[in-house]
């Protein structure tokens, strides 16, 4: 919402000065993080470039979920660097990692049920005039605008409606929608299909392809291998807290994957 | 303010040339009724057509239902501010997920309060708004005790609630004390203009206010967020903590106006006069469609649930019912409304 001139953080850009221009968004070394006597994730390095989809595969427990909540900033490595357009940063908070431009899509995703999709949206990032109040208006235009813009929400015809009254594939498109609107450029999706059908799933894994044309790279989480391979540009899997494989698509093919993700 | 530009912004000029976009200002009556959370289309038919039967029937039966009669206006119109100025304050909060059983408390305490003050040589005029900011204080420590201690608000207030009926004994003991402002302020809290009464008028105001604040400011959004979906509030940056405090706060300072206005009416406090109130300003608000468990209601639907509840009241008087069907009305009022509002919601979700 409002600048914090008294961070030094900055949004990830492609672009990034000091990185050559195709350096990575954003990249974790040697991050170590352990709850009490659990290792969630022992020397871990991690990357994620411009125009990038990444699965994250592995068994419950490898430590998929620490890496996303990391990133995300809700908790802190005991060691090891985060590194964002190639300078270190500390991610204390979520609005750290909002700053970022780093937004986390769960399967029971940030939005509340009683209010519309225009509020829902502009939830806490309200478009006001200088006394704080809301321009109705305005924001509504934009919500009209963003159901039928990149994501092109099926079945919802106004913005008047209640979330709560949207199925769990639709609500999660309204969430997608609200972080592309505030130009989010890392998506983090943790087990977003779960609860979904197949049809929403498919849409679902459309939309993500679609923004990654528009720049936004996104890392899925995910059981489905095969909805991994659908979209995805480089497979990481974990176990244990480790990454065990790396590969781009162009590397791997689907049994390779699901041997890796089985025997580890 | 974070800079909006949209990555897909070509798209969006295409989409618009294109004419997919509805027209955002349409509107239809089943949107109004299902999905609109802003106007309570329910209460509003209701409130109307229970005024569309008394005033008829008050033309029709002059001598036996004086529903029109000045007097009887007169007299809803001094009745309904109290009850509402209160309601108005615990509809906030409990949109924002909480209750106050403290207000009748707060609105007896703050009013002898202002009355010691008063009697002792202090003007009116600087004792009222000590007596606001005490309600605020008091409401606050509500929000205090709540949030800080992760307890539940029913229970926070029920303790405060005794703390403060016992706090007005040791103050002021068990006599009713009289409340002499002044003209000017008298009339200013409970004149008449014409057949209006100033405190409706106060009422009306606060009402626009509060409406203006729960529907337009970005505040009442954050208010909705929290009450809604706490964790959702959260996930999006919105301090739940700061968002219910001051709904506390705000609730405290409706208690204390209601108890200005009803002792600048009457001209005495009786040390009593709040038992109840808070559970008949609850009743108001489950009327008017607040939902107990938070993240529903409007103004609207509160201000008319507290006129609603008076209707009633004026209904059964002009009828010469006995009390006790007072209450038996309202009973079934509280039940018949909060029945509806749940279907309703389950029909909206499906």
């Amino acid at each position: 919402m409002d600048a914090r001139p008294d961070t030094n953080i900055t949004p990830v850009s492609a672009a990034a000065p000091g990185s050559g221009g195709v350096g990575p968004l954003l990249e974790l070394k040697g991050i170590n993080k352990s709850y009490g006597p659990v290792q969630a994730l022992t020397n871990l390095d991690f990357h994620i470039n411009p125009n990038e989809i990444i699965a994250l595969l592995g068994d419950n427990g490898a430590g998929k979920s620490t890496l996303i909540k990391l990133i995300s900033g809700l908790v802190q490595p005991d060691s090891g660097t985060i590194m964002v357009n190639g300078k270190p940063t500390r991610l204390n908070s979520r609005r750290d990692s909002e700053q970022l431009g780093v937004e986390t899509i769960y399967q029971d995703s940030a939005l509340v049920d009683s209010m519309s999709i225009t509020r829902n949206i502009f939830m806490g990032r309200e478009l006001t005039n200088s006394l704080g109040f809301m321009q109705h208006r305005k924001m509504r235009q934009i919500a009209s605008e963003v159901l039928q813009g990149v994501v092109n929400i099926r079945g919802i015809d106004s913005p008047d409606v209640l979330v709560g009254g949207l199925s769990g594939g639709q609500k999660q498109a309204v969430a997608i929608a609200r972080a592309v609107y505030f130009n989010r450029k890392i998506l983090l999706l943790d087990e977003p299909t779960s609860a979904l059908s197949v049809r929403a799933t498919e849409a679902l894994l459309e939309y993500i392809k679609k923004l990654k044309e528009d720049g936004v790279s996104s890392v899925l989480v995910t059981h489905n291998l095969y909805h991994a391979y659908l979209v995805c540009d480089r497979f990481i899997v974990m176990s244990h807290g480790q990454k065990v494989c790396d590969v781009s698509r162009q590397e791997t093919t689907i049994e390779e994957l699901t041997r890796y993700v089985i025997l580890e | 303010m974070k800079k909006l530009t949209p990555a897909f912004a070509n798209k969006k000029m295409d989409g618009l040339e294109q004419g997919m976009i509805p027209n955002p200002e349409k509107k239809s009556w089943s949107r109004l009724l299902k999905g609109n959370s802003d106007l309570p289309m329910e209460i509003l038919i209701l409130f109307l057509l229970v005024q569309f039967i008394c005033c008829l029937s008050s033309i029709i039966f002059p001598a036996n239902f004086r529903y029109l009669s000045e007097s009887n206006i007169s007299v809803l119109l001094k009745a309904i501010p109290v009850l509402g100025i209160i309601s108005l304050g615990i509809g906030l909060l409990m949109i924002a997920g909480e209750f106050d059983l403290s207000v009748g408390a707060n609105y007896t305490f703050t009013g002898i309060v202002i009355a010691t003050l008063v009697e002792s040589g202090l003007s009116a005029f600087l004792a009222a708004p000590l007596g606001l900011a005490l309600g605020v204080l008091i409401g606050l420590l509500n929000g205090f005790l709540t949030l800080r201690f992760r307890i539940p608000s029913f229970i926070a207030t029920l303790a405060t609630m005794l703390f403060w009926q016992g706090m007005t004994l040791l103050y002021h003991g068990a006599t009713s004390i009289r409340f002499y402002p002044g003209d000017i302020f008298t009339n200013l809290m409970a004149g008449q203009i014409g057949l209006m009464e100033t405190s409706f008028l106060w009422f009306v105001a606060l009402s626009l206010v509060f409406w203006a604040v729960l529907h337009r400011h970005k505040f009442g959004n954050h208010i909705l967020a929290v009450g809604g979906n706490k964790q959702a509030a959260t996930a999006i940056g919105i301090n739940p903590t700061r968002v219910k405090l001051a709904a506390f706060g705000l609730a405290g300072f409706c208690a204390a106006l209601a108890g200005i206005l009803a002792a600048s009416r009457v001209g005495t406090i009786q040390p009593g006069q709040g038992a109840g109130i808070e559970l008949r300003a609850i009743a108001a608000c489950v009327v008017g469609g607040v939902a107990l468990t938070g993240g529903r209601g409007t103004i609207l639907g509160v201000f008319l649930g507290a006129g609603l509840i008076y209707t009633i009241e004026d209904i059964l008087l002009l009828l010469r019912a006995p009390g006790f069907y007072l209450d038996i009305f309202i009973g079934i009022l509280i039940a018949g409304a909060a029945i509806f509002n749940q279907l309703v919601r389950e029909r909206m979700v499906r």
